[in-house]
C-alpha cells in the first residue's frame, strides 16, 4: 500500500484524514478503474438489478392482486389487496403452522451442524495427521450424495422406528447434508486465517483448547456466521426429505405446504396464495441478510484479505 | 498430505515440545500415535454422523438394488442379482433422464458462472449503496426453490399472462408455452436465475480478496484493464471459480424441486432428470428395487465426477499454503 501517486481525488469528508494516516485507506480508494462512473456503469447495475429482482417483484405484485386480477400484466396491481395473504393464513392452508415447523427444523439443523462442523474444520485446518485428506474427502463426498438415493431406505428405517411425521425425521437427514457443506466452508475459511496469533498464545503457555477458544473462534466468527446462514437457508429450503418423510399437515414444513396449496375449486389454480406464501418465506431471509450484510461480506472476504 | 508441514507443524511442535514426526524409539512412536488420535478426535463426531446417516442408507440402497421388490406385485422380495441394473439400462427413459441430468447441470453451471462473473466484475466498484444493491441481488438464491418454481412456471412462463411472454410479445414473437414446448430450457432458465447470484457472490469475494498491491503493480507496469484481468485477476480467481463450479454442480445435479413443481418431468418424461425419475419409480411406480438401482448408478456417476472435483479442491488447498 505505498502508492500515494495513484490517489484519486478524495471525497471531501475524507480529506482531513489523509494527513493523519496517508496509507490506511489508500489501497481501496486508489484505483481509478474500480470506481463506477458514467451512465454506462449505472445502466449495468440497473440491468443486473432487473435480471435478479424483476421475477421477485412480479411475485410480490402478483401476491397483492385480487384473485380476479391474477392474470393481469400491469406493473402495479389495479387494486391492492391482501386477499391472498388472508387466504394463506386461514382455512385449510394453515401456513403459519408450516412456518413454525420450518423454523424448528432449520434452526435445529443449523445449530447442530455448526457444533459438529466447527470442531471438524478446526482439526482439518490446524492439525496434522495421517489420512487427513481422505477424511476430508469422505466428508465432502457425502454431501454430493443425491438426497433421493437415501430417501427410500430412510423412509423404511424411519417407519420401522416410528419416526414418520416427526421433526427428527427431517432434521437427521438434513444434518447429513448440512454438516459436509459447513465443514467445507469453515475449513476453507479457517485455512486462510493467520496462524501467528494462536502460535503466539501457545508460546505464552496457552493450551491448544485455549488457543482455539480464545483466539481462533473469535477470529473465525464471521466465517461461522456465513456458514450458519448458508446452512440455515439450505435446510429452510429443503424439499424432498420433508415431502417424503411427512404426510401429516401438522408437522409439514413451509416448502411442502406451498406445493400443496389447493384452489377454491379444482379448476382454479391458487396462484395468488402461492405467490403470497413465496413472499412470506423470502422476506424474513432478505431482512436477515440486509441486517447482517456487512458481516456476511466480511465473512466471505476477510479470510483472504486478513 | 502428511508431509504438508506448513503452519500446523510449527504449532504442534510448540505445543508438544517434540518434533512428533521423527520418533526416536517405540515409546516416542506410541506417544506420537496417541497424539495423532487426539488430533483426529475433533473430527470424529462429524465423520461418524455423516457416515451413519448417508453411508448406511446407501448400503441399504445397494442391498435393495439387488432385490426384486415391487410394492404392486404380491410375490414379495426376491434376490435377483443384477437384473434391476440390466432393466434400467434397457429403459430408454432412464437413459433420457441421465442425459437430461447432464444437460441441466452443465447448462446451468456454465451459464450461471459466466453471468455471475460478469455481474461480480460490474459490482466490484465503489458506488453509493453498493452493499444494499449487492445484498438485494442475492435474493434469487435465497428464495425457496419451491417458491421460485411456482414463480417461474406461473408468473413468468405462463403462455397467456407470463412476464416473459409479455416481453417477447413486445418484439413481435408469439406467445410460447415454455414449460410444455421447451421444458428443459425452462428448468435451466429458472436454475440459472437462481444460481447466478451464488456464483456472483463467490467470484466477488475472490475479486475483493486480491492483494491490491499486485493490481497496482500491474497498473504501474502499464497493463490495461483487459490484460490485468486476464493475467493477474483470473489466475487468482481460479480457486473461487473452482469452488463455485463444484458447489454449484453438486446442488444442481440433485435438482428435484424445480422439476417436480415446474414440469413434473413432462411432457411425458421429456424433462425428467435422475432424481425425479428415481422418485417417480419409488413413490409412483412403487418399484423400490429399480429405484434403488438407479440411485446406485447416480451415486457412482457422482463419485466419478466428484473425484475430479476433489482433486481440484485439494490442489487449490495445497498451492494456497
Amino acid at each position: 500500500m505505498s502508492t500515494v501517486t495513484q490517489e484519486v481525488p478524495a471525497p471531501p469528508g475524507r480529506a482531513p484524514q489523509i494527513s493523519k494516516a496517508p496509507h490506511v485507506r489508500a489501497g481501496r480508494r486508489a484505483q481509478p478503474a474500480r470506481t463506477l462512473h458514467g451512465a454506462a456503469g449505472v445502466a449495468a447495475v440497473v440491468l443486473i438489478g432487473v435480471y435478479c429482482l424483476a421475477p421477485f417483484y412480479w411475485m410480490l405484485v402478483s401476491s397483492l392482486r385480487r384473485s380476479g386480477d391474477i392474470f393481469d400484466t400491469t406493473l402495479l396491481p389495479s387494486v391492492f389487496s391482501v386477499e391472498s395473504y388472508v387466504k394463506v393464513f386461514s382455512g385449510s392452508s394453515d401456513f403459519a403452522h408450516a412456518l413454525v415447523n420450518s423454523l424448528i427444523v432449520a434452526a435445529t439443523t443449523t445449530a447442530l451442524a455448526l457444533v459438529f462442523a466447527i470442531f471438524a474444520a478446526y482439526a482439518i485446518s490446524r492439525l496434522n495427521f495421517r489420512f487427513k485428506n481422505v477424511i476430508l474427502a469422505v466428508i465432502i463426498a457425502t454431501s454430493m450424495f443425491p438426497g433421493i438415493s437415501v430417501v427410500v431406505p430412510l423412509l423404511r428405517l424411519f417407519s420401522d422406528i416410528g419416526w414418520i411425521n416427526t421433526y427428527q425425521a427431517m432434521i437427521v437427514p438434513s444434518l447429513s447434508f448440512a454438516i459436509p457443506l459447513a465443514v467445507y466452508i469453515l475449513t476453507t475459511f479457517m485455512k486462510q486465517l493467520p496462524f501467528d496469533l494462536e502460535e503466539a498464545a501457545m508460546m505464552d503457555g496457552a493450551t491448544k483448547w485455549q488457543a482455539f477458544r480464545k483466539i481462533l473462534l473469535p477470529l473465525a466468527a464471521p466465517g461461522i456466521f456465513t456458514t450458519a446462514i448458508l446452512t440455515f437457508i439450505q435446510s429452510w429450503n429443503e424439499f424432498i426429505i420433508a415431502l417424503s418423510m411427512v404426510n401429516d399437515p401438522a408437522v409439514q414444513t413451509a416448502t411442502v405446504a406451498i406445493s400443496k396449496f389447493t384452489g377454491a375449486s379444482e379448476f382454479q389454480a391458487p396462484y395468488g396464495e402461492q405467490m403470497a406464501a413465496g413472499v412470506i418465506v423470502t422476506i424474513p431471509l432478505v431482512i436477515m441478510i440486509l441486517i447482517f450484510q456487512r458481516r456476511i461480506v466480511e465473512g466471505l472476504t476477510s479470510g483472504a484479505t486478513k | 498430505m502428511s508431509t504438508d508441514l506448513t503452519t500446523g507443524s510449527g504449532a504442534d511442535r510448540a505445543a508438544t515440545g517434540a518434533p512428533g514426526r521423527d520418533p526416536e524409539g517405540p515409546d516416542a512412536r506410541r506417544a506420537a500415535r496417541r497424539e495423532g488420535w487426539s488430533r483426529r478426535l475433533p473430527l470424529l463426531p462429524a465423520l461418524i454422523f455423516t457416515i451413519l446417516v448417508t453411508q448406511i442408507p446407501f448400503a441399504m440402497t445397494i442391498w435393495y438394488s439387488l432385490r426384486s421388490w415391487n410394492l404392486l406385485r404380491p410375490d414379495g422380495e426376491t434376490f435377483v442379482w443384477f437384473r434391476n441394473f440390466v432393466d434400467i439400462f434397457m429403459d430408454s427413459t432412464f437413459r433420457g433422464a441421465a442425459l437430461n441430468s447432464i444437460i441441466i447441470t452443465l447448462g446451468c453451471v456454465f451459464a450461471a458462472l459466466i453471468l455471475g462473473t460478469l455481474f461480480a466484475i460490474l459490482l466490484d466498484r465503489e458506488f453509493l449503496g453498493r452493499g444494499v444493491v449487492r445484498t438485494l441481488l442475492i435474493t434469487p438464491f435465497l428464495i425457496m426453490p419451491a417458491a421460485t418454481s411456482m414463480l417461474w412456471s406461473v408468473s413468468l412462463l405462463n403462455p397467456s399472462f407470463g412476464l416473459l411472454n409479455w416481453v417477447i410479445g413486445l418484439f413481435g414473437a408469439g406467445p410460447i408455452d415454455f414449460t410444455s414446448q421447451m421444458p428443459l430450457f425452462s428448468v435451466i432458465m429458472a436454475l440459472v436465475w437462481q444460481w447466478t447470484p451464488f456464483m456472483m457472490l463467490l467470484i466477488l469475494a475472490g475479486l475483493q480478496a486480491q492483494p491490491k498491491d499486485v493490481l497496482e503493480a500491474a497498473a504501474l507496469d502499464g497493463a490495461g484493464w483487459g490484460k490485468t484481468f486476464l493475467f493477474v485477476t483470473l489466475p487468482q480467481l481460479r480457486r473461487y471459480i473452482e469452488l463455485s463450479v463444484l458447489l454449484g454442480a453438486i446442488y444442481v445435479v440433485n435438482t428435484f424441486d424445480q422439476i417436480y413443481l415446474m414440469t413434473a418431468g413432462g411432457p411425458g418424461t421429456a424433462s425428467a432428470n435422475l432424481p425425479f425419475y428415481i422418485y417417480q419409480r419409488a413413490f409412483l411406480g412403487f418399484d423400490v428395487g429399480q429405484a434403488a438401482a438407479m440411485g446406485v448408478v447416480t451415486v457412482i456417476a457422482t463419485i466419478i465426477i466428484a473425484t475430479f472435483a476433489l482433486r481440484l479442491i485439494f490442489r487449490s488447498f495445497d498451492t494456497k499454503d
